[in-house]
């Protein structure tokens, strides 16, 4: 029988998974196919995360530290799972570097990927540069930590948030029709940055419904509103257009509790972007045979177990946001729960 | 030219002349006739700004628009519609002015039975907030002095006077306040009841009471009206009530 773990995605749930494994001193193998751990919050410089408003560094850098410190982990950067054969608890594994490996167990940890808001014509991103995505906010924060129309350089005196970009839509088809779970909370978040840096700065949200769900509805709902002043108005913005004799665009929506039609000058428009299964969640369900929701394709656990990280293959365990939007405290968590699952699945003593 | 759905455009709306000239052509006629956009072009952010600055203001932030207080409110489950607190509260936030202004015939009929503000889940002090909006529409000349308040300051110019109300002084001194013409005697200088420009609705509502008192009680209503009472020793709990409204800037307003 195999002794080891393969642990596929180098992200937030894949670090925790093979810490854990590492930790009890299991040989383990992550495979990421980029050249750098940590998943989209490092990769895309990150400024804050929800709920605990620490920094990707502060938040992944210490998983980063303990994985590539652990002599049992062999990280492989660079390196895709190309595919696999056999059943639990001998699967045989070839990667792209042309390696092969017997595993015992198998973590899943592949992630999401943004939305891409071109494919919402009317909310003009491409067109107008002054429509950004959430995504880039925060990297406006990160890397140049100042607020500003990409088409003057100057500070916005509004900001909207057009929340559900890529979410809860059928316009889109089958596969955006859930909610990205985060894109509420976020906004509150960004909108309280803003107003704490920029107190003459009014920001907007348009929203349908505002999902801060659980413990998030003070910090990044009720603060917001009651101590910055961010503003909510109830209705989806339908079309983002450009007035050439203010520079300003405008944002057309129906605000639904006055039950009147407006076009609304603002000068930054930031979109709430939806996620999506990434490139690499669907193929490795491809290649490990795995269950997917017909509709988003994003990876769905077994159906007779009550764990969400037990997929549907004996000895393949599905952790993070392949299996939907989640924040980076439940991927940490379910990736240490996948690992220590995975642990368990190979019949490892933990020595004392 | 005629306007299909009629009920559907404001009358505000609608602009009719005579004769149109746009852009040097001559379109009057036919073309004479525009019905202006329902669209929402800007907020006028300064309203919410004017609001906060009073104490009473504060709490507008709070609201996020669930309706308890609108559900609650007796003016809106039994009088009218257009009266929503709810409403009120976006409506400023957001500097909708002419929506606002829409309403200002309503907006001052808060009975102050303050079940909006023990109830909202937010802490919003509603009917204070409602009374800061108020302010600020009628420094923004949009809402006249409304006539419930023409009433609290007829009720407290007496209190303070006398240290009590007296019903019919008070009665009679309202409808006088409201315009209509009040006969009074010429000695004491005390209004004669049912004389002079009352209307009838008014007449109907204070004649139900009256039949239905006893006599001992009418006599004394009408002995009070004639020689005012005053409570006792109320020359010095005045002068301490003279400071304190002083001190919190009451004669100012």
């Amino acid at each position: 029988m195999a002794k080891s773990v393969l642990v596929v995605g180098g992200g937030p749930a894949g670090l925790a998974a093979a810490r854990t494994l590492g930790k009890l001193g299991i040989p383990t193998i992550l495979v990421e196919k980029e050249q750098k751990l940590g998943g989209r919050p490092i990769l895309e410089d990150y400024h804050t995360l929800i709920p605990r408003k620490m920094t990707p560094q502060q938040v992944i850098g210490p998983f980063i530290e303990e994985v590539q410190n652990n002599p049992n982990v062999d990280v492989k950067l660079g390196v895709e799972l190309e595919a696999c054969e056999g059943e639990a608890p001998n699967f045989k594994v070839k990667l792209s570097n042309g390696e092969e490996h017997e595993v015992g167990a198998i973590v899943v940890a592949t992630g999401f990927q943004h939305f891409d808001a071109k494919r919402k014509g009317e909310l003009g991103y491409g067109i107008y540069p002054d429509v950004i995505t959430n995504l880039e906010l925060e990297q406006m924060f990160s890397r140049e930590g100042k607020l500003y129309r990409p088409s003057n350089g100057q500070l916005p005196k509004r900001v909207a948030f057009v929340f559900c970009v890529g979410s809860r839509d059928r316009q889109l088809g089958v596969t955006n029709v859930h909610c990205c779970r985060y894109g509420c909370a976020l906004s509150g978040l960004q909108g309280t940055e803003i107003r704490e840096k920029y107190p003459d700065v009014d920001v907007f949200c348009y929203y349908m419904d505002v999902r801060t769900y659980g413990t998030w509805e003070y910090p990044f709902y009720w603060a917001p509103q009651e101590k910055y002043g961010v503003r909510y108005v109830r209705g989806r913005i339908a079309e983002i257009t450009y007035n050439p004799q203010d520079g300003r665009l405008r944002v057309k929506h129906e605000d639904t509790i006055v039950q009147r039609p407006a076009e609304v000058p603002m000068d930054l428009v930031v979109l709430v972007l939806g996620m999506e299964p990434s490139e690499g969640t669907k193929k490795v369900a491809k290649i490990l045979g795995l269950a997917q929701d017909p509709d988003s394709q994003f990876l769905v656990p077994a159906e007779d177990s009550g764990s969400n990280i037990i997929s549907n293959k004996p000895g393949v365990f599905i952790a993070g946001a392949c299996k939907g939007p989640i924040d980076i405290e439940s991927s940490l968590a379910e990736g240490e729960a996948a690992g220590a699952e995975a642990a368990t699945f190979i019949g490892a003593k933990v020595s004392a | 030219m005629a306007i299909h759905e009629r009920s559907l455009v404001d009358p505000e709306r609608i602009l009719r002349k005579e004769r149109l000239v746009i852009d040097g052509i001559d379109v009057s006629g036919d073309w004479n006739l525009i019905i202006l956009p329902r669209v929402i072009e800007d907020y006028d952010l300064s309203f919410l700004d004017e609001v906060l600055e009073q104490p009473e203001g504060k709490t507008i932030l709070q609201c996020y628009q669930c309706s308890y207080c609108t559900a609650s409110c007796p003016v809106h489950n039994y009088w009218d519609e257009r009266y929503n607190p709810r409403h009120f509260i976006h409506l400023a936030r957001l500097g909708l002015i002419d929506e606002l202004q829409k309403r200002a015939d309503v907006m001052w009929r808060c009975v102050s039975c303050h079940k909006c503000t023990h109830r909202c889940p937010k802490g919003v002090l509603v009917e204070e907030v409602l009374k800061a909006i108020l302010r600020v529409m009628a420094k923004r000349g949009i809402i006249e002095e409304y006539p419930s308040k023409k009433f609290d300051k007829f009720f407290l110019e007496s209190v303070y006077e006398y240290g009590r109300i007296e019903d019919g002084e008070l009665l009679f001194g309202w409808i006088e306040k409201q315009g209509y013409q009040v006969v009074k005697d010429p000695v004491l200088k005390k209004p004669i009841p049912f004389m002079g420009g009352v209307p009838e609705w008014l007449k109907q509502l204070a004649i139900k009471p009256i039949k239905n008192m006893n006599i001992g009680f009418l006599i004394l209503n009408a002995k009070h009206m004639l020689f005012h009472p005053r409570t006792k020793n109320w020359n010095r709990f005045k002068q301490v009530l003279r400071k304190v409204m002083e001190e919190e800037g009451v004669f100012a307003h």
